[in-house]
């Protein structure tokens, strides 16, 4: 005994401290669980206050120059927009030509771009890779296409490397007054533009034609402007399209139109883009300014673009900001509880010593946990929730700014307060924006939002979903670890087998590579997850009876498999290891591409991997904390399953009425049609272990 | 009895101030190496501006608004070295294309004509500056590039931009320490570059920028203590940036009531900084300087030498004469100064200003010390002048001791 001794002191103190952990794995998973949990619940109350970061932004440092002309003729074009819509009923080319119109009346260089509606496509490899597959597509015929008008003041002084692009999406067949409005925003700011001497970036106004969807238009339009074709290989429909559009132009007087042209313009790298939205005003939000900013896979712009709109809107023009969130958190009682609770200990500490500042008021914690969740929740779904998102793929930093008016906009003072507010606030962004030296790149891209002037940061966001998954490799190697203690106790006590020592040695052997059975099983499930998430692109490629066959047998094979398995005694054990093993890197590596999805994702899978356990083995053991035990795996199983999850959450956030069984399908769709990585997620991380999971309960033992 | 000690108390304090005052006759003809002896000559400024980027626009508008100045008051183009690290005139987020403002008012163009910036852009280096002080350039650096200062001139070092504790940051690149800045000043000094040095820095932090100076004759004074910032003055919402720094406008504003024949003292420039205007606490630093703050006119370093020094031959030395006079003149200086250095060093400069009014006085006692200090300088050793003191005290003695019985 002596002799074991001195060798494990001799141990280094981290491997000492790996074995202390994994012998004392069920304390340490229990108490990183809920300090997991608390630390998420804790996150409003760790946020910080936002503050512009760069320098050289200087948000509200000029004043505003918008002038009352600019607006009158904004104004004046407004009507104009809005009388298109009585004459003819077919204003699709119309609008879009007196966009250009104006817009080439002010000096900038316009051109049409029109492009076709993509169908959506699976590319499940999309934001791994940036490179472009450019879809030719042969079927689509001229008519459906979409027109955008494009509009670039060219920066006096500046050396035409870089650029500033707002956003109007509209409807041209037909404009509401809505749409009308925030293109006379843009319309003032860019007349503006074009007469001051301060421009150092030059400014693109797209007028997006939103027939086919604003973030189709969008997208088209910059998939074109960052991709410039050469040579005679263009787009083989835009030569055929050309010629009708052509004689259009043609009619129109000359010397209007002579900036105006089908010719692709182009100016510098993108700074910054603002896509500039009216809402209809018959929400509850009045005189707000809403900022939507989640782009696809959870990517977040810059927080310095969100800090300085924040502080121009809020500081300069008055409105209120405001940024999504869960509206029916805010009327949960156990919120409140435990918002009220944080706010006494807040309270006792800074009795205990009046430096410690944390613990906010229970109601702007609720705020901010409402907030907090819905940010959490779009960066997940990971689809873009605007056409902003077309630009983070071009690493744009780009918002949303959805201004809703105070009072119904009938009459033409209250339309003229409108625009001046709201053209004042796109110019001082825009103004900011410009004194820019650099890409932004000073303040936070990983963060979450829990007002529009708060915010969680990576470094404190990590430490929740660090504590999640902390349990799950020290009792996957306490599992494997236990496992081979239990063989080779069963075997010391064994008297026979204790002779034969050549034998021993390779049963020894053997035991040690027992856990690729178990990994075998992991990966087959895996595998068919793999099959699984791609099961609907195999669905478009093939005849209809052939794709149910096959999805029959696809979700049917685990079950097949299942009866297969052998059913050793301890065996359940090396696989549960396995499987959180799997589970733990499924989660990592996910935490890096979308963090949010991670997070939710940890939720719901730690408790049920860590708690897996053989029901049998439970019903056999005739205890309460077995029955307990196999209660809760019942509950975590269920909840586990995608779809149940949905419907769960959907119903308890939004009310169990509103449940229908479509909407998980039309969720998943909508994932899978927007390249989200959560639709991998889901389908190959977190579908196989809740299958391995539920594979657990029911093993024969 | 009792008034005969205050007699022998009193008798030993003139003995001391005797003592104390051939001590300083010593110290200022050993210490007093040829630099001090020669005469001001000539005034050179180099006036830096260390940062880049529109951000930045209020150094450059410091620097001009100080190139002006020094410019009004009598220093010509070609005695100064204008360092400006960026160009804010021709940027194109100027809405005055061409023209740099220091006020909101824009009554002032500081960039309109007649600006010869001799450093731009990427030329402001840490390298290019130290070589600017050293004299240590390429052979084929334009005269007008180079500082061609002699052991005669007085210079004005006025720097601002980025600091922080103990550095300058130039470009958004690389550091000036202050190592660096007392290695150059202690090279200049060597290389007989400079008579009087006047370093006034306006950045944060500025006064860090000064702890490792050790040459004689240099005067510095920063716009902020160590851990203090240096804050703008104001913004002008027209241009979009803070147009001028506030230790910097309210330097300007002293000069602007000022012209070239003013004579106005350092003292007076030290006093007008108020800290609750500043928002920082101005640092002097003047254990290294010799003169009396209060006798020395802002033209000294701000302008320009006004009178022509005549010599007999183009090729010699200025006439011993003059020097003589100078010398004594120092030296006279220092004897009135020690006994105040203590106050001046520790007390605020308002003090300072009091004292200043005493000045009729000193005047009196100045001449006094001036016949006896004549004769003392024809006695050839110290000691001797020590022992005739003592021989003449004791008589003193006796007359008073005979007195009071």
């Amino acid at each position: 005994m002596a002799e074991s001794e001195t060798p494990k002191t001799r141990r280094r103190p981290l491997v000492r401290l790996g074995i202390f952990l994994i012998s004392h794995s069920l304390l340490v998973s229990v108490v990183c669980c809920t300090a997991g949990v608390l630390a998420l619940l804790l996150l409003p109350v760790l946020a910080k206050n936002t503050y512009i970061s760069e320098n050289a932004l200087m948000p509200g440092s000029a004043n505003a120059m918008l002038s009352s002309e600019d607006i009158s003729e904004a104004h004046r074009f407004m009507n104009d927009l809005t009388g298109l819509n009585l004459k003819t009923g077919e204003t699709g080319i119309e609008s879009s030509r007196l966009i250009a119109r104006y817009m080439s009346d002010l000096g900038a260089d316009v051109n049409y771009h029109k492009f076709h509606p993509q169908p959506n496509q699976f590319r499940p490899l999309h934001f791994f890779s940036n490179s472009d597959s450019r879809i030719i597509q042969e079927n689509i015929g001229c008519s459906s296409h979409g027109v955008n008008t494009v509009g670039i003041i060219r920066a006096p002084r500046g050396d035409g490397k870089e650029a500033i692009v707002l956003v109007t999406p509209y409807n041209s067949h037909k404009i509401d007054l809505a749409e009308a409005l925030s293109l006379a925003i843009a319309y003032s700011v860019f007349s503006l533009l074009t007469r001051v001497t301060w421009l150092a970036k030059d400014i693109i106004w797209l007028a997006a034609d939103s027939k086919y969807g604003e973030y189709t238009s969008v997208s088209a339009w910059l998939r074109d402007y960052q991709t410039p074709v050469f040579g005679d290989f263009e787009k083989p429909y835009s030569e055929i399209c050309y010629e009708s559009n052509a004689c259009h132009g043609l009619k129109e007087s000359e010397i209007t139109e002579r900036k105006i042209s089908d010719v692709f313009r182009r100016a510098g790298t993108m700074a910054a883009a603002l896509v500039i939205k009216v809402s209809d005003g018959n929400k509850q939000a009045d005189g707000t300014l809403s900022i939507y900013a989640e782009a696809s896979n959870g990517q977040m712009p810059n927080l310095d673009l969100i800090n300085i709109v924040n502080n121009l809107a809020v500081h300069r023009q008055g409105l209120q900001v405001k940024v999504e969130k869960l509206l029916s958190l805010l009327d949960s009682k156990w919120l409140r509880i435990l918002g009220e609770v944080f706010e006494s200990v807040g309270n006792i500490a800074r009795s205990l010593n009046p430096q410690w500042k944390f613990g906010i008021p229970a109601a702007d914690y609720m705020e901010g946990a409402a907030t907090l969740t819905s940010s959490l929740y779009y960066q997940a779904l990971g689809v873009p929730t605007g056409s902003h998102g077309a630009f983070r793929d071009y690493q744009v930093d780009a918002i949303t700014l959805e201004i809703s008016p105070k009072v119904a906009l009938n009459n033409k003072i209250k339309q003229t307060e409108f625009l001046q507010r709201g053209g004042r606030l796109i110019e001082g962004v825009i103004r900011s924006v410009n004194n820019l030296l650099e890409k932004f790149h000073q303040s936070f891209f990983l963060y979450l939002l829990t007002s529009p002037s708060k915010f969680v940061s990576v470094g404190v966001y990590m430490i929740a979903f660090a504590l999640l998954v902390a349990p799950l490799p020290i009792v996957a190697a306490s599992l494997y670890s236990d496992a081979n203690k239990w063989d080779s106790s069963l075997k010391k006590h064994d008297p026979t087998s204790s002779p034969k020592s050549a034998d021993d040695e390779r049963r020894n052997i053997l035991r040690s590579w027992k856990w690729l059975y178990a990994a075998k099983q992991v990966f087959i499930i895996h595998s068919w997850g793999v099959i699984v998430s791609l099961l609907p692109y195999l669905i478009c490629q093939m005849p209809n009876w052939m794709s149910k066959v096959l999805t029959w047998l696809i979700l049917g094979s685990p079950i097949i498999d299942a009866d297969a398995s052998q059913s050793q005694k301890r065996e359940w054990a090396i696989l549960k290891s396995v499987t959180i093993s799997a589970a733990f890197i499924g989660l990592c590596l996910m935490s890096v591409i979308n963090f949010a999805t991670a997070e939710i994702g940890a939720l719901l899978l730690v408790p049920m991997c860590l708690l897996a356990h053989p029901l049998r083995l439970d019903v056999r053991a005739h205890s309460l904390k077995a029955f307990t035990r196999a209660g809760s795996n019942l509950v975590l199983g269920f909840i586990g399953f995608p779809p149940a999850a949905f419907f769960v959450l959907k119903g308890s956030f939004e009310g169990f009425e509103s449940v229908n069984i479509s909407d998980f399908w039309n969720w998943i769709e909508s994932l899978w049609a927007w390249n989200s990585a959560t639709y991998l997620y889901i389908g190959m991380v977190h579908l196989p272990c809740w299958a391995l999971c539920i594979w657990i309960l029911l093993h024969p033992c | 009895m009792g008034s005969f000690f205050r007699f022998t108390a009193f008798l030993l304090l003139i003995l001391s101030a005797t003592h104390l005052c051939c001590n300083s006759v010593a110290y200022g003809s050993s210490s007093a190496s040829s630099s001090s002896t020669t005469m001001h000559t000539n005034n050179w400024a180099v006036l830096v501006c260390t940062s880049r980027f529109w951000f930045n626009y209020r150094h450059m508008a410091n620097t001009l608004s100080l190139y002006r100045t020094v410019k009004r008051l009598g220093i010509p183009d070609e005695r100064i070295i204008l360092m400006l690290a960026d160009d804010m005139a021709c940027n194109a987020r100027n809405k005055y294309p061409a023209q740099v403002f220091n006020n909101e008012n824009h009554r002032l163009n500081l960039y309109g004509d007649n600006v010869e910036v001799d450093y731009r852009g990427y030329e402001v280096t840490v390298e290019n500056f130290l070589r600017v002080l050293t004299g240590r350039h390429e052979t084929a650096v334009p005269r007008s590039k180079r500082l061609l200062s002699d052991e005669g001139s007085h210079i004005l070092l006025y720097m601002t931009g980025h600091g922080g504790d103990e550095f300058l940051k130039f470009q958004d690149s690389e550091e000036l320490q202050s190592h660096d800045l007392a290695d150059a000043v202690k090279q200049m000094k060597e290389k007989r570059r400079f008579k009087e040095l006047l370093i006034m820095v306006d950045t944060c932090q500025a006064a860090t920028l000064f702890s490792q100076l050790h040459s004689p004759g240099v005067l510095a004074i920063g716009s902020s203590m160590k851990g203090e910032n240096s804050y703008s003055h104001h913004l002008d919402s027209d241009v979009g940036v803070s147009v001028v720094d506030r230790f910097t406008f309210y330097t300007l504003a002293f000069f602007e009531k000022l012209n070239m024949y003013d004579n106005a003292s350092l003292s007076s420039l030290f006093g007008s900084y108020n800290p609750n205007m500043l928002m920082s606490t101005a640092y002097y630093r003047m254990d290294l300087y010799e003169r009396r703050l209060e006798e020395v006119p802002v033209t000294n370093f701000f302008g320009s030498v006004m009178e022509t020094i005549h010599t007999v031959s183009a090729y010699r030395a200025p006439s011993g004469k003059n020097s003589d006079k100078d010398k004594i003149k120092l030296s006279l200086d220092q004897s009135v100064g020690l006994d105040k250095r203590r106050t001046l060093t520790s007390s605020n400069v308002q003090d300072q200003i009091n004292n200043s009014n005493t000045k009729d006085q000193l005047g009196v006692f100045e001449h006094l010390w001036c016949t006896f200090l004549n004769k003392a300088e024809k006695i050839e050793d110290v000691d001797i002048l020590v022992n005739y003191g003592l021989v003449i005290m004791l008589p003193l003695v006796a007359v008073f001791t005979w007195l009071s019985h």
